[in-house]
């Protein structure tokens, strides 16, 4: 490979070109702010876009980019489009990147949503601040999902928050001071305690690994950690020894359970999408979460397994907590997009679970919920921001009768629901079915009580419910006497705009299109999991069997 | 390394910074008195130009030409300083006689950097502060400005050469003199807004408390005069690896302790600090913070590592566990302190407390070290780290700390900047000044990618390199055989954690609230102090993302120190 498509076109392009229209914006009088909007809002369209077209020339590999590997069939440990450049050689930090079949759906899903959030937001104020600071966000959220080396992973994990803070600061709701301190609060501190796990990993490996600094000895090369800790791992023997290792697995693990979020460091998620404007929740619940689901698999399963399936009734209960909790708790909501956020924690409880099974399709599951999860929530958001928009309210009763007045809306609010609730044939329900059944082969196996299935079986009954629920007294119930809104002062009700029609329709193509063809997504991550488990996980849990 | 005896051969190119410094502190007293002044010849009519005093001239009347100058020649001495590390530094020590008075390495130089560097932007951005009458004011008021003007950065001067000495000497009594040269310059320096009543009381808390601790630490360094018959650093050293287990050097070491915990400002002698810097002009305070602290840290290090040092006992130092106590304390006082703070430079005095706890975590970390002799190898190396981890964050700390207050003394001048509540609306009045702070605040809690991260992180990695020295990785590897330091990196993150939320506040503040009432225009120019914004803004990321020279840097400067025990 002689070309590095990363580093510059998916992550240096869009952080340096937003900092450079940020700077230019912040140059030019307030008066002329307003002028230069729609030019800026064009820009990073475009600019997103061609991100979205590169990212998609790379999933038909080598057909367009030479020397690609086949997404589903590299081997563990091996990347596509691996690049490294020293950084502080000192202390054996490198820029380097690459991509799986792990990250590569990540890396898509958010040039995917990048140019989606754009059209879905197009009309917000502020533009020329507003959708720089957007494009940042995905260059920032790309860096994270093709870091390989520790130290620009944590970079890139925490200079998400920035722009995702001003994002809530400057166009959030009412109580947006509150959200946007929380939510940074909450992920800072679990972050830098992860930092000290990792900083322990760090000076805890052997000397002189490959990429190692020319001063400290040692490296935050990712794949050489995670060969090492393979090797140190095998035959019975647990990498850092029995003790220690379950405490850093703890220690990354409260950094990635947090961003996740998994009950109980879950509240800061409601609160920061409640207040957050619909193009930051659209990209915080698409991808955002998904860091901390992608982080689990990317560290603590890849470098401490032996702790994961000590911790695995920990994980298993945390995944069944938070998805019964997060169900329950919709079923009280008045409020459209925190009904919407409480369903992600259940949803994130999904992916907790599958993880937790330590079964291949479990995993297969938890990575294709990651990505199902992707398109719908940024759906369900855009559809409670439209709702917002249009009739000023975000409360449930505010507006009846839907389906008559904006059907369009009332069409996408039904169908993102459905979606969200698991229906067949769409992407959700794939991510749910493969869940139960690796639960099911799990439960079987270690002989647990059936019981287990009982919490999951119920949250299908309690989603439908609060999703049907929500949507007889939305879409439906009403009649005359109950619409339009009072917020509205009688002037007529409105529909969606061109430009938000324009994102439902896209994302509801893709929902439908990765829940009647799943393998496209679903082949690599399933290569990657085998991948895993035939390389890593069996050899070493079995004891080299 | 060579050896020169003063005055002798070389001598003056050795301390060309130094040297630069004394022909400005002279530059400044003369230049702004030069007149038209005659002197008569006694008995005669001739009368002789003589210059000193009279109608003075255009230029050398104007009231910032003290400031300029001041910036100018500290700028040199700065720029000397780094020169000499071009080329590999030039060892160099000043003898008198057998004793070794001053020597001239990475080490004393690295942090006379930080010195020349911290001062060099403080009065580049006290340029605009100080009241300044018009020129053309001939009035005795005017003249008195003029002259005050003159005094601040006479005092900027002197302290500067204080802290030289301070980073230059071997000999501890020769260290203290300078140490006292720089706070007597940095009491006035507190002080010098005498008018206002915060002025004034800032002034008294700061010189009382700080004359107290100096005083407490003179009588420590007495008794170790007593005890050993000499303060030479190396023979210090040898005495304390003898018999260092006696009551009279362990008294005399608490002493010093107290000396220089007040120059950190660690907890329980900090109690001045925030007084002092709410009272202080904005640059002087950021001097404080980061110059004068960085002053105390090179004490409290020369100290506790040369003197003291960990050698001497077999195992842990003595003073390790003190020293692990106070920096927990004082790290977790600061932050909460600050959380509850409205004033910023309170805000930001309480956090350059809980700074130097982080920093006194770390210094402890060494302490921890096991000199055996089949270990020494191990434990200089793990030494190395932690030390450059820590000249590094003292480095940075120029950028961002002193960067924060010049933010605010750009408020200062419009009677801002001693309430949270006066930075409101600054993101809309001033994008450059609000973008500047709130990197400054990021920087400050230790977000990536800027300079503050990597700092913090190298003190971690510092601490937790020392915690994991004797650590053989084994199946039975446990939590509890680390060595308990690596509690202090825990207890350093978690304070990372709560800084978060004051340093946030200030964004929020100037992001979110509006204006103040009056307060809708947009702030002073002030060129200068901009100017040095800027550069503490491009140093903050530019150190941030490409650490790599600078922890070289660093590492020279560490080795200097580390090499010679």
């Amino acid at each position: 490979m002689t070309t590095d498509w990363i580093s510059l076109p998916l992550v240096g392009m869009p952080l340096i070109s937003s900092i450079v229209l940020l700077a230019y914006v912040a140059y030019v009088s307030p008066a002329a702010r307003e002028k230069i909007g729609p030019t800026v809002r064009m820009a990073t369209l475009v600019l997103s876009l061609l991100m979205l077209v590169l990212t998609t020339a790379m999933f038909f590999g080598d057909n367009y980019i030479e020397g690609t590997l086949d997404w589903a069939s590299l081997s563990f440990g091996s990347f596509n489009y691996e690049f490294q450049y020293d950084w502080i050689e000192s202390l054996g930090i490198h820029w380097s990147v690459g991509m799986d079949a792990l990250s590569f759906p990540m890396v898509w899903l958010t040039t995917f949503l990048l140019p989606i959030t754009i059209v879905a937001t197009w009309h917000e104020k502020n533009a020329a601040v507003y959708f720089p600071l957007v494009l940042m966000m995905g260059g920032a959220l790309i860096g994270v999902f093709v870091a390989l080396d520790l130290f620009m992973f944590y970079v890139f994990w925490e200079l998400t928050l920035i722009p995702m803070f001003f994002l809530i600061l400057k166009w959030g709701g009412y109580d947006r001071k509150y959200a946007s301190q929380k939510f940074f609060i909450y992920t800072f501190t679990a972050s830098v305690i992860m930092l000290l796990g990792l900083v322990t990993v760090y000076f805890l490996q052997p000397e002189n690994l490959a990429h190692a600094g020319t001063w400290t000895g040692r490296t935050f090369d990712i794949p050489t950690l995670t060969a090492h800790a393979q090797s140190a791992n095998a035959g019975g023997e647990w990498f850092l020894g029995v003790g220690l290792q379950k405490v850093l697995f703890v220690m990354l693990m409260i950094g990635f359970l947090v961003k996740l979020p998994s009950v109980p460091f879950h509240t800061w998620l409601p609160d920061a999408h409640v207040q957050a404007p619909t193009g930051g929740s659209m990209l915080l619940a698409g991808v955002m979460l998904k860091m901390g689901a992608y982080g689990m698999f990317r560290l603590p399963l890849a470098l401490f397994p032996h702790a994961a399936e000590h911790f695995q009734f920990w994980l298993l209960a945390l995944g069944m907590v938070s998805l019964v909790w997060g169900a329950v708790v919709c079923l009280g909501q008045t409020n459209l997009k925190k009904m919407v956020a409480y369903s992600s924690v259940s949803h994130m409880g999904v992916i907790l679970i599958g993880i937790a099974t330590m079964q291949p399709l479990g995993w297969a599951a938890a990575l294709f919920m990651m990505f199902a999860h992707g398109i719908i929530s940024p759906m369900l958001f855009a559809v409670c921001g439209a709702f917002k928009h249009h009739y000023h309210s975000m409360e449930i009763g505010a507006m009846r009768g839907m389906a008559k007045h904006s059907p369009w809306l009332a069409t996408s609010m039904m169908f993102g629901w459905m979606a969200s609730l698991g229906l067949p044939l769409l992407a959700g329900f794939v991510a749910e079915l493969m869940m139960f059944l690796a639960l099911w082969h799990f439960i079987a196996a270690e002989g647990w009580s059936v019981l287990w299935m009982v919490g999951p079986a119920f949250v299908l009954a309690i989603t439908a419910a609060y999703y049907l629920w929500s949507m007889q007294r939305t879409i439906f119930e009403g009649g005359e006497a109950t619409q339009p809104p009072a917020s509205l002062n009688g002037q007529p009700v409105p529909d969606i705009t061109d430009a938000e029609k324009w994102a439902m329709v896209i994302m509801a193509a893709f929902t439908i299109l990765f829940g009647v063809m799943p393998w496209i997504a679903l082949d690599m991550m399933n290569g990657w999991t085998v991948a895993f488990f035939e390389t890593l996980l069996i050899p070493i849990l079995t004891g080299g069997a | 390394m060579e050896k020169i005896e003063p005055f002798g051969e070389g001598f003056v190119l050795a301390l060309a910074p130094e040297f630069v410094l004394v022909i400005g502190l002279f530059t400044l007293m003369i230049v702004p008195n030069l007149g038209d002044a005659k002197f008569r010849i006694p008995m005669t009519q001739v009368r002789i130009p003589w210059f000193f005093g009279g109608k003075r001239g255009k230029l050398d009347s104007d009231p910032r030409l003290p400031g300029l100058f001041a910036t100018v020649f500290f700028s040199l001495a700065f720029l000397l300083t780094a020169v000499s590390f071009v080329n590999g530094m030039n060892r160099t020590q000043i003898v008198s006689g057998d004793n070794v008075m001053l020597q001239v390495d990475e080490f004393s130089r690295m942090f006379e950097l930080i010195f020349f560097g911290a001062l060099a932007l403080a009065s580049a951005a006290s340029v605009n502060r100080i009241p300044a009458t018009s020129r053309n004011d001939r009035s005795a008021s005017g003249l008195y400005n003029n002259r005050r003007q003159v005094d601040f950065y006479v005092l900027l001067m002197t302290s500067g050469l204080g802290m030289a000495v301070v980073a230059l000497a071997q000999d501890l009594f020769l260290l203290f003199i300078g140490l006292e040269l720089a706070s007597f310059s940095t009491y006035v320096l507190v002080a010098f807004m005498k008018e206002t009543k915060e002025g004034t009381e800032a002034g008294m808390k700061y010189f009382i408390v700080g004359s107290v601790a100096s005083g407490v630490g003179l009588y420590g360094l007495s008794l170790l005069y007593l005890w050993s018959g000499s303060l030479q650093f190396s023979e210090l050293a040898t005495a304390f690896a003898e018999n260092g287990m006696e009551s009279l050097p362990l008294i005399a070491l608490g002493m010093l302790l107290v000396g220089f915990g007040f120059k950190v400002s660690a907890a329980p002698f900090h109690f001045a600090a925030p007084d002092a810097y709410a009272g202080a002009t904005a640059p002087v305070a950021g001097v404080l913070a980061t110059a004068s602290k960085a002053m105390g840290v090179l004490g409290l290090l020369r100290v506790l590592l040369i003197v003291a040092s960990p050698e001497a006992t077999d195992g842990a130092a003595v003073w390790l566990v003190a020293l692990a106590v106070l920096s927990v304390v004082t790290m977790t006082w600061g932050n909460l302190a600050a959380l509850g703070s409205t004033n910023p430079k309170r805000m930001l005095a309480y956090s350059s407390v809980a700074h130097a706890g982080y920093m006194m975590a770390a210094i402890a970390a060494i302490g921890a070290l096991n000199w055996e002799t089949d270990h020494v190898d191990l434990s200089n190396d793990a030494a190395l780290v932690v030390v450059t981890a820590l000249i590094f964050h003292l480095t940075v700390l120029v950028c961002f700390k002193l960067g924060a207050f010049l933010v605010l003394s750009l408020l200062e001048s419009e009677k801002g900047g001693h309430t949270l509540e006066s930075l409101g609306g600054l993101a809309k009045r001033d994008p450059f000044l609000a973008v500047a702070m709130f990197i400054f605040m990021m920087s400050l809690a230790g977000v990536p990618p800027l300079s503050g991260f990597v700092s913090k992180l190298l003190v971690i990695m510092g601490i937790v390199k020392v915690a994991l020295l004797d650590v053989t990785v084994s199946n039975d590897l446990a939590l509890a055989d680390l060595h308990w330091v690596w509690y202090l990196a825990l207890a350093m993150v978690i304070n990372s954690a709560i800084s978060v939320f004051y340093y946030l506040r200030v964004g929020l503040v100037m992001y979110f609230h509006e204006p103040e009432e009056g307060r809708e225009g947009p702030l002073p120019a002030g060129g200068p102090v901009r100017l040095a914004i800027l550069a503490c803004l491009v140093t903050t990321v530019f150190f941030g993302v490409g650490a790599g020279q600078l922890i070289a840097l660093a590492e020279s400067a560490a080795n200097a120190l580390v090499g010679a025990w």
